[in-house]
């Protein structure tokens, strides 16, 4: 009857729009990760920028906006790297799956610790189930150049066999601290 | 009579009136719907299209791809928001982020167990007019005050780490029985009992299929956990029943040694 084609045609209309949204994260997603623009691309953009909109700021937000969101971000940043000792040299991620309730993304990241360099790459499976965001950490490789030392090849392979990314972190920011106060020590009775 | 007659008739009509206006509102809303689910289709089919081209055009070239048509500054902005967003969810699975604030500092400690992030807790610091914490989310069995009396204002660095080493035992110890619970249910006689802090473990269980009657629960297994930073317990002391045969009393010391070296979960997997 009428009612269950009116029923059918809301179903499908309420599908078309999820697929759609994610559709749209998606292509928004790779254009993200598949793009890079240098520092200098950014400045250059940000001078362009405030020249080209002066005034005109209907229905987007004002360059001034934008250039107090960039940075806010970078003074957030700048200050989680300098508190943690942690500073990420590169990074780049890349969706490898993403459904309703299911995202998968493959991250490159390599850095440094105090004195100490690293390069990993993971997976991160993000799902969703109920109103619960669950994040888990697979194909964990850790790749540090003082490795030799046994000390870090101890909580490298450890962390790495159980995806214990975190403890990974935990463990290096500990292990970068005391390294870098015994560097210091002895540089101050040379 | 006539009257009546009249009346009927103007019933029907009035009658008739309403079902046409009825009739006439449903078609208009399926005629609305099917309307939209063919535009909807419609800007489906040109997304599907436009992943499409994207997808060719990143096999085509190799290494960056860069837009034919060169961004807009803003779009270039946007982007580099973006990025800069992503960084800041790194620093999250780093297990601390933070921020820096004109009254303070606010701090978020993630928590994980092997690959699993769990709980996330926040701390929020005053340095005005003295340094004191002003609001957090730690547990009551976390000795947050006695850690704070330690290392604070001096080393707020460590005072962090040994706080999540702390968080992190926790969950971690929670986690496990959690698993434990979900994964081995019909091993286990009812729940594990543990203490709130889950640095004391009570169960008892079985291995169904091997040999006993799997009602009943030979195995009584305590734990504890004297390092509250530490996952593994300190403590393990599974018993058997004292009329159990003497495999099962062998056994029992074997899990014992399970039990000390590995997660619960995985212990009970080898078993």
């Amino acid at each position: 009857m009428d009612s269950s084609v009116c029923q059918a045609y809301e179903d499908e209309i309420q599908a078309l729009e999820e697929e759609i949204r994610l559709l749209t994260e998606k292509y928004e997603d790779i254009q993200q990760e598949s793009t890079f623009f240098s520092d200098e691309e950014i400045l250059k953009s940000l001078k362009s920028f405030q020249r080209e909109t002066q005034g005109e700021t209907r229905g987007h937000e004002s360059p001034s906006d934008l250039k107090a969101q960039l940075e806010s971000l970078e003074t957030d940043l700048s200050f989680l790297m300098k508190f943690t000792g942690f500073q990420f040299t590169s990074h780049s991620k890349k969706t490898v799956e993403k459904t309703r309730n299911r995202t998968v993304q493959k991250h490159r990241l390599s850095g440094k610790c105090h004195s100490l360099s690293f390069q990993l790459e993971f997976q991160l499976l993000e799902t969703e189930d109920k109103e619960k965001v669950s994040t888990v950490v697979t194909d964990l490789s850790i790749i540090m150049e003082s490795r030799e030392d046994s000390d870090v090849s101890k909580f490298v392979s450890r962390t790495e066999e159980h995806g214990n990314l975190l403890a990974f972190f935990r463990s290096l920011s500990t292990y970068a601290e005391w390294y870098e106060h015994r560097r210091r020590t002895f540089l101050h009775f040379k | 009579g006539v009257l009546a007659h009249l009346e009927m008739l103007e019933a029907r009509a009035h009658q008739e009136a309403v079902e046409q206006e009825e009739k006439e509102q449903r078609e208009e809303r399926l005629a609305f719907l099917k309307a939209r689910v063919q535009e909807l289709r419609l800007q489906r089919d040109e997304l599907r299209d436009k992943l499409d081209r994207q997808e060719k055009a990143q096999l085509g070239k190799e290494g960056i791809v860069s837009d034919p048509a060169l961004p807009s500054p803003r779009a270039v902005l946007e982007w580099k928001i973006r990025s800069l967003r992503g960084l800041l969810q790194v620093f999250q699975l780093t297990g601390f982020s933070g921020k820096l604030s004109r009254r303070g500092l606010r701090f978020s400690l993630r928590t994980s167990y092997e690959g699993s992030y769990l709980d996330s807790f926040h701390l929020e610091l005053l340095l005005r007019p003295e340094f004191r914490i002003r609001r957090h989310s730690v547990p009551a069995f976390i000795p947050l005050e006695q850690l704070a009396r330690k290392f604070l204002p001096s080393d707020l660095r460590s005072f962090l780490n040994v706080l999540s080493q702390h968080l992190n035992g926790f969950v971690g110890r929670r986690h496990q029985a959690e698993q434990l619970q979900e994964q081995f249910s019909e091993w286990l006689q009812g729940a594990p009992r543990g203490n709130s802090l889950c640095n004391l473990l009570t169960f008892r269980y079985s291995i169904p299929g091997k040999s006993q009657n799997s009602r009943n629960f030979p195995f009584r297994a305590r734990l504890l956990y004297g390092d509250p930073c530490r996952s593994l317990p300190t403590e393990v002391a599974v018993s058997c029943s004292p009329d159990a045969p003497a495999p099962l009393a062998e056994a029992a010391a074997a899990h014992s040694e399970l039990f000390r070296s590995l997660a619960l979960p995985r212990a009970f997997r080898s078993l």
